[in-house]
């Protein structure tokens, strides 16, 4: 029996060796097959998504419709219907990006239809649905003046879109259509022969009323639009105003359903409003001049509503338009953080059974918009969050208890009687909260959040957002709950660099006793001057506040060496080539590495590139000097992008290994920068150049062209490679093209790359693939120690955003089949676009601007943020998660068989030992 | 150096492209033209809203359709050209479409080639866009399996001892198979020392087992 026994367990060895193997190659063909996906039910688990409309341009309450709402258009080209009760949204359409899709106007709400005009030369007339959504109706205005689009107004009333143009010296032009079906019903000209280039004109339907004159003497003629034969009434300020009043004047039309004008003097010290029909009718009562205006009608009696806005408090006045008696009851007065001073867009103040409530839909001056009821703020959306322009993700400070230990065990001090009272003092102060826990009492209120504190893994974060509108957020990572939120008044972003604002975190929260502290670079809005504004970026306090610089700034640069307070000083270089650190105490620590310090300088307008090297600088002052410049063509070429690497960026292998052992070694230069520039003008407009510049010695290192190519162009720059996407004319597709730089089969320098030792050129590889969708934005993941594999996200004009493994893109994938490397898949033309490698699933997120990519405390997670008109969080796991055990590892199946191993081996050594027993008897 | 090269890269290009342009420039007209076409939900279980989410996109966001009530949609104001029409729908693959306006506002519509851009399969016009197939963003988790479970080498590895241990010997008092086996055992024949008797004499301790043990063989043989 034993030996059947003996071979059939030899069969089992074998069976069990087959099944690793064949596991070894599941794990093979797992790897080839590159799938990354998510399973179903972990939607939501780990990714937040956030949909916004952006800053409110026009709006207009739905009283029509059974389900109440308002429906607002944007400056983000989007048109969208807002919950009355809670703000969230009904439903949203994004019209074109940018030019082509901007909404001049919208109108008909009250008559129950909704009718947009947007575009630019033809604009498009779109009628939508008011309660689903739908588009009903869809025609372009036929345009006869192509460059005079700004002057147009539009006023849609009763099922028709007057088109009102101006022609200067004569008349005004109104053509009328039918808002459904496009139809041309008529075209009027009024006489009008005051009109010049210059005059001020606000359409007050049914008039447009004009200003005329200089600041002395100013005359305001009306002219009613719908009758020919009517003559321009004209009404002098003096009647307006009285006596006295100083110019420059200021015309501006009062929203709301009656035709009102104000009209502010005295340097816009006050205002004057007045009645437009066919008698004119001035109020005679001074309004402050920083009030805004507007007129809604309660119970057919017309009141106007004043808005101002001090030391935070929101006042809105109320009185009747005619007789300016005040209204006690509807005006209101409302103190609240999410308002800064508003304005009304749109009021309505329906009589019910208690009374008259009035509903206001305040924008901020800071994008946000509220709504208010009666005294009350309903509610408040951010919208400044629809145009993120900086982005940094911050790590959470420790809990309170790790920071207790921290404290604890300070290096700072080793004296041992000191380090024997802080031990008792901690276990005092420790035995303190658990007998306080232990009699329920109230915990001491801790100043953070308990739930704001690092996790394990590192993957619980803060993500600091700077927006256009100079709102700063802060948001944790794991719902997307907006913790604080900062608002820097006066400040714009570089206007030299299309608006973009610098955040430069100065320190991490890894240095407690010290706060963390972030920087952001800006301009002030009316000197131009820079600006530099400190803060916790965990906290959201104020460090050092504003500081204005005095100067314009060029470049900066966050330094790599720490002050003794673990403090990273800023450089900053001004337009007179001047060298300044922000703080000013960590100049003499700047001054130490000016040796080895390169700064350069890329103008867009004038197409120089600069290099400035700081090693004449003395330990009191930085002093530049510039050691190379290089043109590169304005007049035919633009830089259209300054690509260098990500500064915490880690590269982990040397080399690859190619399939006859040897190593090629890649060419890892950090001063590498990519330059895209395209071609401008007619000649050049479809060339695009990439150039590979190093930084410090000005060397360009490889340069391609493309042509019959152009934008959008898009570029990852990352270890020794560079990804870039551009629009191919010819074939009319999206191609992606990368490059590979290898220093060859010897490495120059093993420790430490030279920018100025290293003179050799490296080999570039390169190829190109075809894309078969148009790309928004692209980034690549980031890890820790750069250990994992690189992917790269893209973001599709679809709504997708797309993990592409850099494999994908290597150029050294071989189009000869036989070549085999190890890694490298042979090459095809097209990528496919993988549906699960989709990561937003369908979380679609629209007109993605930018992406940013940071570590988490695992090797190999990485955690993606994605925001445009959305804002998508997520992580990624791109060589999958290979240091942390699966989520869907089963705890139960693994204790079942140790214990049944464990009880199996007693049993069977129980029967062993009766076994021999029996066989000692026989 | 490098601006001289780059000076001289800039007279190739201005060069080579002048012919471009002049074939560009041909056709330019001011006319602006309508595509239309209709897209059709998913059949069963589209959604209600699906128009809502759903838009129609020419040269990846350059213009946008969206959909009326039944479907139907216009994408206006395009000039002549190529555009490809794609139907962005976060439920549905739907295939692209290229739309060729010339410059006498004649069109046709014919299928995305990307690799081979001078291939034309023909499709009609207006267009027609049908759903291929529902998009799969997810992976499917692994159900629980009586198979799989059995195969768990951790399950094998337990199980089969014990059936062996349990099933065998009554087995083995069968005169006939017995014989086989010894001819079988004779093939194959291991040298390596058995697990189970180095696990049992390991449990049990004592040295006597172990010799007992080897005795046990040594009879066998």
């Amino acid at each position: 029996m034993a030996p059947f026994v003996r071979s059939f367990r030899g069969n089992i060895h074998r069976f069990l060796i087959d099944v690793q193997i064949l596991q070894y190659l599941i794990i093979l063909v797992g790897l080839f097959n590159l799938s990354l996906c998510l399973y179903e039910d972990q939607v939501g688990k780990f990714d937040w998504k956030q949909n916004y409309v952006g800053k409110i341009k026009f709006a207009s309450f739905d009283t029509v419709s059974a389900a109440k709402k308002i429906i607002v258009a944007t400056e983000e080209n989007v048109i969208a219907a807002l919950n009355l009760k809670s703000g969230q949204i009904l439903w949203r359409r994004v019209l074109e990006k940018g030019y082509a899709g901007q909404i001049r106007a919208l109108g008909g709400v009250t008559d129950g239809d909704l009718v947009s005009v947007s575009g630019g030369v033809p604009a498009i007339v779109r009628a939508w649905d008011l309660a689903t959504g739908h588009i009903l109706h869809e025609w372009p205005i036929a345009e006869q003046n192509h460059d005079r689009i700004k002057d147009v107004k539009w006023h849609i009333k009763d099922g028709t879109l007057h088109h009102i143009l101006p022609i200067y010296n004569s008349a005004v032009e109104v053509t009328s259509y039918d808002s459904k079906t496009g139809d041309k019903l008529k075209t009027r000209r009024v006489s009008a022969p005051f009109i010049t280039q210059e005059t001020e004109c606000v359409l007050v339907a049914p008039y447009l009323a004009c200003l005329k004159g200089d600041s002395s003497l100013a005359v305001l003629l009306l002219v009613h639009l719908f009758d020919t034969h009517s003559q321009p009434q004209s009404v002098t300020i003096n009647t307006i105003f009285g006596a006295g009043a100083q110019g420059p004047y200021h015309l501006e039309s009062v929203l709301g359903e009656e035709p009102i004008v104000s009209i502010s003097a005295d340097n816009n010290q006050r205002k004057r409003i007045l009645l437009v029909g066919e008698v004119p009718v001035p109020i005679q009562r001074d309004i402050v001049g920083d009030a805004t205006l507007y007129v809604v009608s309660v119970d057919n009696e017309n009141i106007l509503l004043e808005t101002t806005y001090k030391n935070g408090v929101t006042e809105i006045v109320a009185s009747e338009l005619l007789t300016s008696k005040s209204m006690p009851n509807i005006s209101t007065s409302v103190t609240h953080n999410s308002l800064l001073s508003p304005t009304i867009i749109a009021s309505v103040c329906p009589r019910q059974t208690k009374g008259v409530t009035c509903r206001h839909l305040l924008a901020s001056e800071d994008h946000s918009v509220a709504l208010l009821q009666h005294n009350k703020l309903i509610w408040a959306r951010e919208e400044a969050l629809a145009n993120v322009v900086a982005v940094e993700i911050i790590e959470l400070p420790m809990s309170d208890r790790d920071q207790e230990i921290e404290t604890e065990f300070d290096q700072k001090e080793r004296d041992v009687l000191s380090m024997m009272f802080r031990r008792v003092g901690s276990q005092l102060k420790q035995a303190k909260t658990f007998l306080q826990s232990m009699l329920s009492f109230t915990p001491q209120q801790s100043n953070q959040r308990m739930d704001l504190v690092r996790d394990k893994f590192g993957l619980h974060k803060m993500i600091v957002l700077v927006t256009s509108a100079g709102k700063l957020y802060g948001i944790e990572t794991r719902k997307g709950e907006i913790i604080w939120q900062l608002r820097v008044r006066g400040i714009r972003g570089f206007s030299k660099r299309s608006d973009a604002i610098i955040l430069y975190v100065q320190r991490g929260s890894r240095h407690f006793p010290y706060p963390p502290q972030c920087a952001l670079l800006a301009e002030d809005k009316q000197t131009g001057e820079g600006i530099v504004y400190t803060f916790n970026p965990i906290t959201g306090q104020p460090l050092d506040g504003l500081v204005k610089l005095g100067y314009r700034i060029k470049q900066s640069m966050l330094l790599h060496v720490t002050t003794d307070d673990f403090l990273r000083g800023i450089l900053i270089f001004d337009i007179r080539d001047k060298v300044h650190v922000y703080p000013k105490s960590a100049t003499a620590i700047a001054a130490s590495i000016a040796k080895n310090t390169y700064i350069f300088t890329a103008d867009q307008t004038t197409g120089i590139l600069s290099g400035y090297s700081l090693s004449y600088s003395t330990s009191q002052e930085l002093i530049s000097h510039k050691v190379w410049e290089l043109l590169l063509s304005p007049k035919n070429q633009k830089i259209t992008h300054v690509v260098s690497k990500n500064p915490i960026e880690r590269v982990h292998s040397q080399g690859r290994v190619l399939s006859d052992r040897s190593v090629l070694y890649k060419y890892i230069n950090p001063n590498l920068v990519t330059i895209v520039t395209e071609g401008v003008g007619h000649t050049h407009k479809n060339t695009l150049n990439l150039y590979l510049l190093d930084a410090v010695s000005g060397a360009m290192i490889f340069s391609i062209m493309h042509k019959r190519v152009r934008g959008p162009v898009h570029v990852v720059h990352s270890e020794n490679w560079i990804v870039y996407s551009y629009f191919n004319e010819k074939s009319r597709r999206t191609e992606i093209a990368s490059l590979e730089l290898y220093e060859g089969k010897i490495q120059s320098n093993t420790t430490v790359f030279s920018s100025l030792a290293t003179t050799k050129l490296p080999i570039v590889e390169r190829q190109a693939f075809i894309f078969p969708a148009a790309i928004e934005s692209m980034r690549e993941t980031i890890t820790e120690k750069g250990i994992t594999s690189k992917h790269i996200i893209v973001a599709l004009a679809n709504g997708g955003i797309l993990e592409l493994p850099w494999m994908m893109v290597d150029p050294r994938r071989p189009i000869n089949p036989e070549v085999r490397e190890e890694g490298v898949i042979p090459y095809m033309p097209e990528i496919p676009i993988h549906m699960d490698a989709i990561i937003n699933y369908n979380q679609s997120v629209f007109r993605v601007s930018g992406i940013h990519t940071s570590p988490s405390g695992l090797e190999s997670t990485c955690l993606v943020f994605v925001h445009g008109l959305d804002l998508f969080y997520t992580r990624v796991a791109p060589s999958k998660t290979f240091d942390v055990l699966k989520e869907d590892f089963d705890y139960y199946l693994i204790v079942i068989v140790l214990a049944a191993l464990l009880i199996s081996s007693y049993i069977t050594k129980k029967l062993a030992s009766q076994k021999a027993q029996k066989q000692a008897w026989k | 150096m490098y601006k001289s090269a780059i000076f001289l890269l800039f007279i190739i290009v201005s060069t080579s492209n002048k012919c471009v342009i002049a074939e560009n420039d041909e056709d330019t007209s001011t006319d602006l033209y309508v595509i239309e076409g209709k897209v059709f939900p998913w059949e069963n279980g589209a959604p209600n809203g699906w128009q809502l989410m759903t838009h129609v996109m020419a040269n990846g966001g350059e213009h946008y359709g969206f959909l009326r009530e039944d479907g139907t949609f216009i994408i206006s104001n395009v000039p002549s050209g190529s555009y490809i029409i794609e139907v962005v729908n976060p439920n549905c693959v739907y295939e692209p479409v290229r739309v060729e306006i010339n410059s006498k506002g004649k069109f046709r519509a014919r299928k995305v080639n990307l690799i081979q851009t001078s291939q034309v399969i023909q499709v009609p016009y207006p267009l027609k866009m049908r759903p291929l197939t529902p998009f799969r963003y997810f992976q499917v988790r692994e159900q629980w399996r009586v198979t799989d479970f059995l195969f768990n080498p951790m399950v094998l590895m337990m199980i089969l001892p014990l059936l062996l241990i349990m099933i065998i010997p009554k087995i083995m008092n069968d005169p006939e198979t017995r014989k086989e086996m010894e001819q079988l055992n004779n093939f194959t024949n291991y040298n390596m020392p058995e697990m189970s008797e180095v696990i049992t004499s390991f449990l049990s301790g004592g040295e006597k087992q172990k010799s007992k043990a080897v005795k046990a063989a040594k009879k066998r043989q």
